[in-house]
């Protein structure tokens, strides 16, 4: 290829890279190799909420989806499926936030981060140390913030948004586990 | 023909990349959102041999308003009714304390114009009822850092590694307007038509990878703008807050100094000390005994010397409650002693309130 080609081709990835920047989906990945490997598989795909489980996980966990579906990771090593992964938005202060769950098969919070941040406060929550407080938890555990999650000072509204939105993906995961 | 081919074969890549990555859209749809807090007080205040005073008063009635365009540009608006009524004279006042434009590049740069915060202390920036302790502001945030301290500006700030900057460049202060019972306070321009001759310049770090704990300090410089002469202001504060294994701690500590005019500097700190019971009592909703000690001087050193020195020097200790029943809604009660050490004046303060965010 011509050199004009390849100022070309960098200008238009550069484009793409704009337009996407780092998109969401990279980002994912990033975290799920982080995570739990480089070699593991990782098979995503685009989850409609059931009318009758959304209302029922929405009242229990106390907020509402931020839309009908959730994005779906089914990780897997040597053929089989070591984790499943969950993404969704919740809104901060008047921005979305962008976040994923790890779940072992049986229901078990592996690891949550946040994706994307938009706010100019309150990203604290984006704190591996803040995060790891989820690891092990399930749709029975505690995530009354103050008593089982710690606060960050400067971030109380995006705690308590991602902190009902871990326990909501975490609720809606146990009832959707098996048919995945 | 060869070339033509290749940069088809790669539109094609790119375009299937890009539609292979979820839609954006799922992530983000522009949105106007509300938000708001507000408090109401009552303030019991017997001050030496004097008559009591009782008020009640809905201190602040606030509305945050926000639109976001797209990811990374939107608008931020804070407008306050302070006091209720506003009318001429002394009565309450309607402030636009925020309304700027955000460019949020990434997560370590973004960039804020318009009406702005400085990034002073633990207060100015997060002032909501429920996220302090005392039904009041710390007399610190009033007296030394001057909450809420609020301006026509621009300011850059993000995260790198658990080190949250920002630096703030605003409308300066007015010097003539500095008091000896006040501070910097009287200096703020508050927005209004804003003499920008003398600009100020506001920088802080926070380190927040300790869990539960954000500890920092920030410096404002500005040469306060006079009528004849100009007055160099230099304000060093840090600041720390603990919120974890039910412990509430929060400090502060701050200086002023002063180029020109009596006073050479205010000083002054308050720390605060709280436990939630809600474990041992045995319920869900947070339950926070606490404890605060202050000190804070307006004109701790002046070029007269003398009484003025003890004049506006105060101490303080406070006993008081905040039940959360639910994380956004605080009812609050609070006890306090201060001491003026200009004749070692007593006044006994009780204060209930009811405060809300969302």
């Amino acid at each position: 290829m011509g050199k004009k080609t390849n100022i070309i081709f960098i200008f238009i990835l550069a484009l793409g890279a704009y337009a996407y920047p780092q998109s969401i989906r990279e980002k994912t990945f990033d975290i799920i190799h982080a995570e739990l490997g480089k070699d593991v598989k990782i098979e995503s795909s685009k989850f409609t909420i059931p009318p009758e489980i959304k209302n029922k996980v929405e009242h229990e966990a106390g907020q509402a989806f931020y839309s009908d579906a959730v994005y779906i990771f089914k990780i897997a090593e040597r053929d089989s499926v070591i984790s499943i992964g969950i993404l969704d938005n919740v809104y901060g202060k008047s921005l979305p936030m962008t976040f994923i769950v790890l779940y072992s098969t049986n229901g078990e919070v592996l690891s949550t981060s946040v994706v994307k941040y938009r706010e100019p406060y309150g990203g604290g929550v984006r704190l591996k140390s803040w995060n790891d407080q989820f690891k092990g938890k399930n749709s029975k555990s505690g995530f009354k913030i103050g008593k089982d999650i710690d606060s960050i000072s400067g971030a109380t509204i995006s705690v308590r948004s991602l902190t009902k939105g871990i326990k909501k993906l975490t609720l809606l995961f146990e009832v959707i586990k098996d048919n995945l | 023909m060869k070339n033509f081919y290749n940069i088809s074969l790669m539109l094609a890549t790119i375009f299937v990349c890009n539609i292979l990555g979820f839609a954006q859209e799922d992530y983000f749809v522009p949105k106007t959102t509300l938000g708001g807090y507000g408090e109401l007080h009552y303030n019991y205040v017997k001050n030496g041999n004097a008559k009591s005073t009782r008020t009640l008063d809905f201190h602040r009635f606030v509305l945050f308003f926000a639109h976001s365009w797209s990811e990374k540009w939107s608008l931020k608006s804070e407008v306050e009714i302070e006091h209720n009524l506003i009318e001429g004279g002394d009565k309450g006042a309607v402030e636009l304390e925020q309304a700027y434009l955000n460019y949020q590049a990434s997560d370590a740069f973004g960039v804020q114009v318009g009406v702005i915060l400085p990034s002073v202390g633990l207060i100015n920036e997060f002032h909501e009822p429920p996220v302090f302790m005392g039904v009041e502001r710390p007399e610190y945030d009033t007296y030394i850092i001057p909450t809420t301290w609020f301006g026509n500006g621009a300011a850059v700030y993000g995260n790198v590694k658990g080190f949250d900057y920002k630096f703030t460049v605003m409308e300066g202060l007015k010097g003539d307007n500095f008091k000896a019972g006040s501070g910097i306070r009287e200096g703020r321009q508050e927005g209004f038509k804003s003499d920008a001759s003398d600009l100020l310049y506001n920088a802080r770090l926070d380190y927040l990878n300790i869990p539960g704990l954000k500890i920092g300090a920030s410096f404002t410089y500005n040469n306060a703008t006079g009528d004849s002469v100009n007055n160099q202001v230099k304000l060093f504060e840090t600041h720390a807050k603990y919120l974890a294994d039910n412990i509430y701690a929060a400090f502060e500590y701050g200086n002023i100094s002063f180029d020109e005019g009596n006073i050479k500097s205010s000083e002054g700190y308050y720390f605060d000390l709280g436990y939630n019971v809600a474990d041992i009592v045995k319920t869900s909703s947070q339950i926070i005994p606490f404890v605060r000690y202050t000190d804070y001087n307006t004109a701790s050193s002046t070029r007269s010397g003398g009484d003025i020195e003890k004049m506006y020097h105060f101490s303080k200790w406070m006993v008081g409650i905040s039940f959360k029943p639910v994380g956004s809604v605080v009812l609050k009660a609070d006890y306090s002693e201060r001491t003026r050490e200009l004749g070692s004046v007593k006044t006994k303060l009780f204060n209930l309130g009811a405060g809300y965010m969302f």
